[in-house]
């Protein structure tokens, strides 16, 4: 168990996926699903292999570097907890490591990337959020993590140095 | 695979107030609207033998409604989930009287949802202590529709320039509706900078105003066979087509973004089925009833489902045709944002009524005027065929054609 700006993050016995997953931050590793079968990642924690059905896997370290696919601003939160971070970014990161991979053949136009949904916090303290102003689709990020104790850390993201991948966009219209 | 099109009906519907405060449970609000709907068909809890309801573990369930009316079901049933589930158990109600094991079968939605559950407000605390799959959001502050939908908003106004007043109009067309709705919860007419000028909930797609209005209520729909609906007290409207629950790759509420175009709707792969089952077209549509938690929904099932073309929904939501008087209205009633929030089961209910040419506006009864001024009718004219499409994730959906 492990505490988060007051909330109780519990890995029970039988969730060795999170488990894995935040014990490898506590090292510094970003790490992701990889099926044993076919080697295809997962951004998501799962049990099986949407691509083969194998239920074989291993952890697979990734680079944490990735771009914004998709952001939003919080600006109610409904979690008390999250009541201090308001107006807090939540971003959509699409790793580098496997992007656009045709779905059963593309037929259907479908490209399975590896996304993660986290925080875009703040460089010099993955505690606090970053400036809703900073965020944009586009923009190129890294892994980050911040310590939970227990043998645990959480992966976050932070804004990199890198140049974005395209010109970086951001919602205007509507009241700021 | 070609559905059960014209041999089952609705012949009934039935709902409560719609409130923000109810002072009741669940179970009283089922049973009156379940009642209503029972009593609207011209039949009795005898008549009725089947029973099906869904819930996110909010509501009552149907054996104890069955208690509380008499009704003495062969089938139950009452699956796990929210929007999408109106138009899918429609069409299980119809594949349990199929299989002959049941005749008749009510299906019900009942919530608190202001006054207990709120999906989206501040009553709902979380969990303190996370755990399992929770670990994938809530640690982040990703909780609420509102905040698990806004990557697939945000990311369709990046690739089509889908605007922050183009949504407004939905609230805006909304709300022009719901003043012909003596039942509706919001009935005073909004304008684009009412919705624009009300206070972010997420940014950059959802202000206060393009949430829709949680509210304390039940509906209920009953379906029976043709032959017997024929014998009832109002007209039947045929059911030409179900679907649902239909799915896009990745399902899963944490994984629903791991598979582009993240704007794609679920309902565009339903369509397919939905339009194909009934034998016609978007065209040939009368009046649509798209599922409006928000007010990115309908534009996003409108694309969906070929009403235009994917990313062309901000334009067609403003161009007058989803209006009452335009040439395929949507939403008659106001919808969610301001009748109140159902989980879907209220716009089909609206549809219904627009199919029979009853809709509950101010108009002396059997005499729509035809005048969609406020505070006038809504009726729709001459309505033949009409469209639900509901909506549970951007990755999960379902639909109904509906016709006189």
């Amino acid at each position: 168990m492990a505490e988060y700006k007051g909330l109780d993050l519990v890995v029970t016995p039988t969730d060795p996926e999170h488990r894995g997953y935040f014990e490898a931050a506590a090292s510094g590793e970003l790490v992701v699903q990889r099926c044993g079968a076919c080697q295809m990642l997962r951004g998501t924690v799962g049990a099986a292999c949407p691509f083969c059905m194998s239920g074989e896997w291993d952890w697979r370290p990734v680079s944490g570097l990735g771009t914004i696919y998709s952001y939003e601003i919080v600006t109610q939160p409904i979690q008390p907890a999250f009541g201090d971070w308001v107006p807090y970014p939540i971003v959509l990161v699409e790793l580098d490591e496997q992007r656009a991979v045709p779905w059963r053949g593309g037929g259907e136009d479908e490209l399975v990337s590896v996304r993660l949904v986290r925080n875009l916090v703040r460089a010099d303290d993955p505690t606090l959020p970053e400036d809703e102003q900073k965020v944009a689709i586009g923009k190129r990020v890294r892994a980050c993590f911040v310590p939970l104790g227990g043998g645990m850390a959480l992966p976050q993201f932070c804004l990199s140095d890198e140049t974005p991948e395209h010109e970086p966009w951001q919602a205007t219209s509507g009241r700021p | 695979m070609s559905g059960l099109r014209d041999k089952y009906c609705i012949v009934g519907v039935g709902e409560t107030a719609y409130t923000r405060g109810a002072g009741r449970s669940t179970r009283s609000l089922a049973a009156e609207a379940v009642r209503r709907a029972i009593i609207d068909a011209g039949l009795q809890a005898a008549d009725v033998d089947g029973l099906m309801s869904y819930h996110v573990g909010d509501s009552t369930i149907t054996p104890t409604l069955a208690t509380d009316l008499g009704v003495r079901p062969n089938f139950f049933a009452d699956p796990f989930g929210g929007g999408s589930s109106t138009e899918s158990l429609i069409g299980l109600a119809a594949g349990a009287i199929e299989a002959g094991m049941c005749h008749t079968v009510a299906i019900y939605r009942a919530l608190n949802g202001y006054s207990g559950l709120r999906l989206g407000g501040s009553a709902r605390q979380g969990p303190h202590t996370i755990t399992g799959s929770q670990l994938d959001s809530l640690p982040y502050g990703l909780a609420s529709p509102a905040q698990r939908f806004q990557l697939a908003f945000a990311r369709h106004m990046y690739e089509y320039g889908t605007t922050n007043e183009q949504l407004a109009r939905i609230r805006v067309v909304g709300s022009n509706h719901a003043s012909n709705n003596p039942k509706a919860l919001y009935r005073k007419r909004l304008t684009v900078n009412d919705v624009l000028e009300s206070r972010w909930v997420v940014k950059p797609a959802c202000h206060l105003l393009d949430c829709c209005a949680e509210t304390d209520n039940a509906t209920c729909i009953i379906v029976t066979s043709a032959e017997r609906a024929r014998n009832l007290r109002q007209r039947p409207v045929y059911i030409m087509s179900t679907v649902g629950r239909v799915t896009r790759p990745f399902p899963d509420f944490d994984a629903d973004v791991q598979c582009s175009p993240i704007t794609r709707q679920a309902g565009y792969y339903g369509g397919r089925l939905a339009f194909r089952n009934a034998g016609v077209e978007p065209t040939d549509i009368h009046v649509t009833g798209c599922y409006d938690c928000f007010t990115f929904s309908p534009i996003i099932l409108l694309e969906a489902y070929g009403y235009c073309e994917l990313g062309e929904g901000g334009d067609y939501v403003s161009s007058g045709i989803i209006e009452l008087g335009g040439a395929r209205p949507n939403n008659t009633s106001g919808g969610q944002l301001c009748e109140g929030y159902a989980q879907g089961m209220n716009l089909v209910i609206e549809n219904v009524r627009q199919l029979r040419h009853q809709a509950d506006d101010s108009c002396p009864e059997g005499q729509h005027t035809y005048d969609y001024s406020e505070g006038g009718c809504r009726q729709v004219k001459d309505v033949e065929l009409t469209m639900n499409m509901g909506w549970g994730t951007p990755a999960i959906g379902s639909a109904m054609i509906l016709r006189r």
